[in-house]
C-alpha cells in the first residue's frame, strides 16, 4: 500500500473517532467475557470470531496511528500497520459480523462491536474492496432520490396493480384508494421495501384500522448502513425524512426491516414527525381495538424470531408478543430475555450479499437453527426482511419444518371484522 | 546502593506522578473533546434510572457474574482489596477520621489484602495462559498484570517482614515523614526507611509502583475512568 492511500484511510479512521468510538477502543481488557456471545463463534469456535478479537483487528491499527503506546512501545499492544494484509483481515472481521450487539450484552464495559467494525468498513470503501454489490446497491438507493420525477410514473402503475391484492385481504368503501400515494397532510407515511409482500398486508391492516395513511415513493432499506458508509447511509436516509416533511405527516412507520427501522429511529434526529415499526402499529391498532384478529387462522405453535436491530436494539420486545397472543393459542418463546436472542445470522449486509455468504450464512448460524428447532414450533415468525430470508435458508439447510412468515402476513390474514 | 534507593524513592516518584496525572488528564482531555455519537448507543429493553444502572453495571459487573462466575469472584475480591489498599496508602499521610469509621491499625489488612489482590492476579494471569484467551491476550496484558503482582507482591510482604522485627522499623511514622516531605515538595528520606533491613522491599514496591503509574495513561487501565461513561452509554 503506498503511502498516499494509506494516509488517505487513516483520515477516514481518523472521521470516526468520536468519543462512544475512542472509549471502546481505549477500553477493552481482554478479559474474553463476550466469547460465547457471537453466534459465529458459537457455531463455528474459531478465535477470530470472538468480538474482542474482530475488535481488536480495528484496535492494532489506531493503537499504531492513534495512540501514544504505539508510538512509543509498539509490540506492547502488538498495534499493527495498515496494509493490504491488513485490510484483508479487517474485510473478513467485518463481513463476518452481523452488527447484532449480542456482545453488547456480555461485555462488562458495553464495547459495541459493530461500531467498532464500521471503521473496518468504511477504511474497505477507501480502498475500494468492500462488496461491490452492497455499494451499487446503495447508489442506487441514493439515484432514486434524486430521480424521483422520472421514476414515480412507474411506480404509480407498479402499485396500482397491487390494490386488487389489497382489496383481496380487505374491502374498501367505494371511493377510497387501496394504496394512497402521495397523500399531503396524511397522518402516517409508510416507508416499504421494494416487493408486493411488503405492501399488500401492511396496506390491507391500514385500511382495516381506518388509517389515514400514505405509501411512502422510497424504499426503506439503508444499504449505506450495510457498507458502513455514514455519507451514503446519511443521504438515503434524507430521502423519507424530506418526504415526510413535504407531506407534513406526524408518524412514519417503517416496514419489516431492522436497519431501516434503526437507522431511521436512532439517526433521523429531531423531526417533527414519530417514528415507529409496523409491529408497533399493528399492535397499537388491536390496543385500540381499530382491528381484530381471529386466533383460529393458524395452526400450530408459532414461535418469533427478535430481529436483533428492532429487539434488543430498536426496543420493540413487547410489542410483537402482544400481537402474537392475539394470533395464537400456543405461542413458544424462543430465549427467556429477547436480549440474548441469537442473531438469524444474515445481518450486516450478509444476505443482501446472497449466494456468495450463503455458505458462511448457514454454518455461522447453527445456533440459531438449533434455537428454532428446540422450539418444536411449526410457525416462524418475525419481522425484518433479511432475518425472513436468512430463516427461509436456514429452514431448507437445517430442515427445521417451519413456516417463516411475516407478521405482517400473519396480522393481514388474521384480520376480521368487527 | 544507597543513592539508587533515593533515584527511586524520589526523583522516579516524581517523574511518575506527573506521566500519571498529567498523562491521564491530557488523555481524559482529548476523549472528552471527540464529539459526542449522534445517536443514541443503547440495548434495550431499558432500566430507570439510566444512571443508577450504570453504576449498577460498573461496580457490580452483573455481565461478569453471569457469563464467567469464577473470573467474577476473582474480579470483585481484585477490585475490592485495591480500593482498601488505595485508602491504605492514603492512610500513610495522615490520619482520615472517614476511614477510621471502621477501626483498625494502620497500614490497612496487614498484609493479607495484598495477598488476595496477589491471588486474584495471579488467576488473572493464569488464566491467559489457556485458549481462547491466550489467543486473544497482547503483550499489555502480561506486563500489566507482572507488574501490578511485583507491586503488590513486595508491598504486601513489607508488614511480614517487619514481624522479624518485631514491627520495631519502619513504622507509620516513617512512611509518613517520607510521604509528606514529599507532598510538599521537600523531599527527605528519613534513615529509618532507607537504611532498615528489608528498605529493599519499599524500593522494589514503589520502584514497580512508579513503572505501573507511569503506563497507566497508556494502558487499558484507563477503564478505571472510562467503565462508568461506557456503561452509561449501554444504558442509554
Amino acid at each position: 500500500m503506498d503511502e498516499k492511500t494509506r494516509n488517505e484511510l487513516l483520515q477516514l479512521f481518523q472521521g470516526k473517532l468520536n468519543r462512544a468510538m475512542r472509549f471502546y477502543l481505549e477500553t477493552c481488557s481482554r478479559c474474553g467475557v463476550c466469547t460465547k456471545a457471537c453466534h459465529v463463534h458459537e457455531s463455528m469456535p474459531h478465535v477470530k470470531y470472538i468480538a474482542a478479537y474482530r475488535a481488536e483487528i480495528v484496535r492494532r491499527i489506531y493503537k499504531k496511528y492513534f495512540r501514544s503506546q504505539g508510538k512509543l512501545w509498539s509490540s506492547l499492544g502488538q498495534s499493527k500497520e495498515l496494509s493490504e494484509m491488513a485490510l484483508e483481515e479487517l474485510y473478513e472481521a467485518a463481513y463476518s459480523c452481523t452488527g447484532c450487539r449480542r456482545c453488547m450484552v456480555y461485555c462488562p464495559f458495553g464495547i459495541d462491536t459493530q461500531m467498532i467494525m464500521s471503521i473496518a468498513k468504511l477504511l474497505l470503501i477507501g480502498a475500494s474492496t468492500e462488496p461491490e454489490i452492497l455499494s451499487m446497491l446503495a447508489d442506487m438507493s441514493i439515484e432514486k432520490g434524486r430521480s424521483i420525477d422520472v421514476l414515480k410514473e412507474g411506480f404509480l402503475t407498479g402499485i396500482k396493480n397491487l390494490e386488487a391484492e389489497v382489496v383481496k385481504k380487505w374491502k374498501i368503501e367505494a371511493g377510497e384508494t387501496a394504496i394512497p400515494i402521495d397523500v399531503k397532510g396524511a397522518k402516517l407515511l409508510y416507508v416499504a421495501l421494494a416487493g408486493a409482500h411488503s405492501i399488500i398486508p401492511a396496506a390491507a391492516v391500514f385500511n382495516a384500522a381506518g388509517e389515514n395513511w400514505t405509501l411512502s415513493f422510497f424504499e426503506a432499506v439503508n444499504f449505506g448502513a450495510f457498507v458502513g458508509d455514514p455519507t451514503r447511509t446519511r443521504l438515503i436516509l434524507d430521502r423519507i425524512v424530506n418526504e415526510a416533511k413535504i407531506l407534513e405527516v406526524k408518524e412514519v412507520c417503517i416496514c419489516e426491516c431492522g436497519t431501516a427501522f434503526r437507522v431511521m429511529k436512532q439517526m433521523a434526529g429531531k423531526q417533527p414527525f414519530e417514528v415507529s415499526s409496523v409491529t408497533e402499529v399493528h399492535a397499537r391498532y388491536l390496543r385500540e381495538g381499530r382491528i381484530k384478529l381471529d386466533k383460529s387462522k393458524f395452526e400450530g405453535a408459532v414461535t418469533y424470531h427478535d430481529p436483533c436491530q428492532i429487539a434488543r436494539n430498536g426496543g420493540v420486545m413487547d410489542e410483537p408478543r402482544y400481537i402474537l397472543d392475539r394470533l395464537t393459542e400456543d405461542y413458544r418463546e424462543m430465549a427467556p430475555d429477547p436480549r440474548y436472542n441469537w442473531c438469524c445470522g444474515g445481518g450486516g449486509g450478509l444476505v443482501a450479499l446472497g449466494e456468495e455468504t450463503l455458505d458462511f450464512r448457514m454454518k455461522s448460524a447453527k445456533v440459531k437453527a438449533d434455537q428454532i428447532k428446540s422450539t418444536r414450533a411449526t410457525i416462524l415468525a418475525t419481522a425484518c426482511e433479511n432475518c425472513h430470508t436468512q430463516l427461509d435458508n436456514l429452514n431448507e439447510h437445517y430442515n427445521l419444518g417451519v413456516e417463516v412468515k411475516f407478521l405482517t402476513s400473519m396480522v393481514a390474514d388474521a384480520l376480521v371484522r368487527h | 546502593m544507597a543513592t539508587l534507593y533515593y533515584l527511586i524513592l524520589v526523583p522516579m516518584v516524581y517523574i511518575a506522578f506527573a506521566v500519571f496525572l498529567l498523562g491521564t488528564a491530557i488523555k481524559l482531555v482529548k476523549l472528552y473533546k471527540a464529539p459526542k455519537h449522534p445517536s443514541t448507543l443503547q440495548i434495550f429493553p431499558e432500566q430507570n434510572p439510566k444512571w443508577l444502572w450504570a453504576l449498577y453495571d460498573t461496580f457490580l459487573l452483573p455481565t461478569v457474574r453471569k457469563h464467567n462466575p469464577l473470573l467474577w469472584v476473582f474480579l470483585m475480591i481484585f477490585h475490592i482489596c485495591l480500593v482498601l489498599l488505595i485508602i491504605g496508602h492514603i492512610e500513610l499521610f495522615r490520619d482520615f477520621s472517614i476511614f477510621q469509621a471502621v477501626p483498625h491499625t494502620i497500614f490497612l489488612g496487614k498484609g493479607l489484602v495484598g495477598l488476595f489482590l496477589s491471588v486474584s492476579l495471579l488467576f488473572f494471569l493464569f488464566r491467559r495462559f489457556v485458549s481462547p484467551n491466550r489467543e486473544l491476550s497482547v503483550p499489555e496484558d502480561y506486563y500489566l498484570l507482572i507488574l501490578l503482582f511485583l507491586t503488590v507482591l513486595f508491598g504486601s510482604q513489607m508488614d511480614w517482614a517487619r514481624a522479624w522485627y518485631k514491627y520495631g522499623e519502619m513504622g507509620v511514622e516513617d512512611y509518613r515523614e517520607y510521604l509528606m516531605s514529599l507532598l510538599y515538595l521537600k523531599p527527605d528520606v528519613p534513615a529509618n526507611v532507607l537504611f532498615a533491613g528489608h528498605s529493599f522491599m519499599l524500593v522494589v514496591h514503589v520502584f514497580f509502583a512508579n513503572l505501573f503509574l507511569m503506563s497507566f495513561p497508556f494502558s487499558k487501565i484507563m477503564h478505571s475512568f472510562l467503565a462508568l461513561p461506557m456503561n452509561k452509554l449501554r444504558r442509554g
